[in-house]
């Protein structure tokens, strides 16, 4: 048996795929928050 | 465990943003009192709305200050008090109740949008900033009436 690791996988199209998706869930949040703000209460 | 550094990364960037979301509305609800409307506080027997001030004079009275206290009913299919008025700048509190069934109190374009559940007193405040005819409409299905279940409040 080697102690050699297996060589890490690129998850590089991953990143970009939650990173995206984050993106997304965080500019809708904050135009939902802005939008409620901006209506005052 | 071994973990990617991307891993790491995409982690952290979502474990912040519910943190920092959980953060904002927190410090929102709790120093500036932008909580949701409702309350389970105020319970009141549906069945006696017509007897239970201030439920026996629903209307609009002056508190005020350009403050209003509108005690309203909604039920199938309109609300009482109809076709309100008031002067532009005014904070109204609205007070409402249902005798009957599940409806919706809704002002489109404003924050105001509540469920009126018979059983339940529920509160909302709104400041009518700009002139104009506010539409009241029924958000909830109530029954074969629903969509003709309105009314307006006029801010001039």
């Amino acid at each position: 048996m080697s102690d050699k690791k297996p060589p890490e996988p690129s998850l590089k199209g991953t990143l970009a795929a939650v990173m995206l998706l984050g993106l997304f869930i965080a500019c809708s949040w904050i135009a939902v928050f802005v939008l409620f703000v901006s209506r005052g209460s | 465990m071994h973990m990617h550094k991307y891993e790491k990364g995409w982690l952290a960037f979502g474990g912040s943003m519910i943190v920092i979301f959980l953060v904002v509305l927190g410090i929102g609800a709790f120093t500036m009192g932008m909580a949701p409307p409702g309350s389970h506080t105020h319970a009141i027997d549906p069945e006696r709305i017509k007897e239970t001030a201030p439920f026996d004079k629903p209307g609009l009275r002056h508190l005020g200050d350009n403050e209003y206290e509108a005690v309203m009913i909604g039920q199938a299919f309109g609300y009482l008090p109809e076709n309100m008025e008031v002067p532009v700048g005014a904070k109204v509190n609205f007070i409402v109740t249902s005798p009957d069934v599940v409806h919706g109190f809704a002002i489109p374009g404003t924050n105001v949008n509540l469920m009126v559940v018979p059983g339940e007193v529920n509160h909302l405040s709104h400041t009518f900033n700009e002139p104009g005819t506010y539409l009241v409409i029924c958000n909830e299905y109530c029954g074969i009436g629903h969509e003709f279940m309105k009314t307006t409040i006029v801010v001039k």
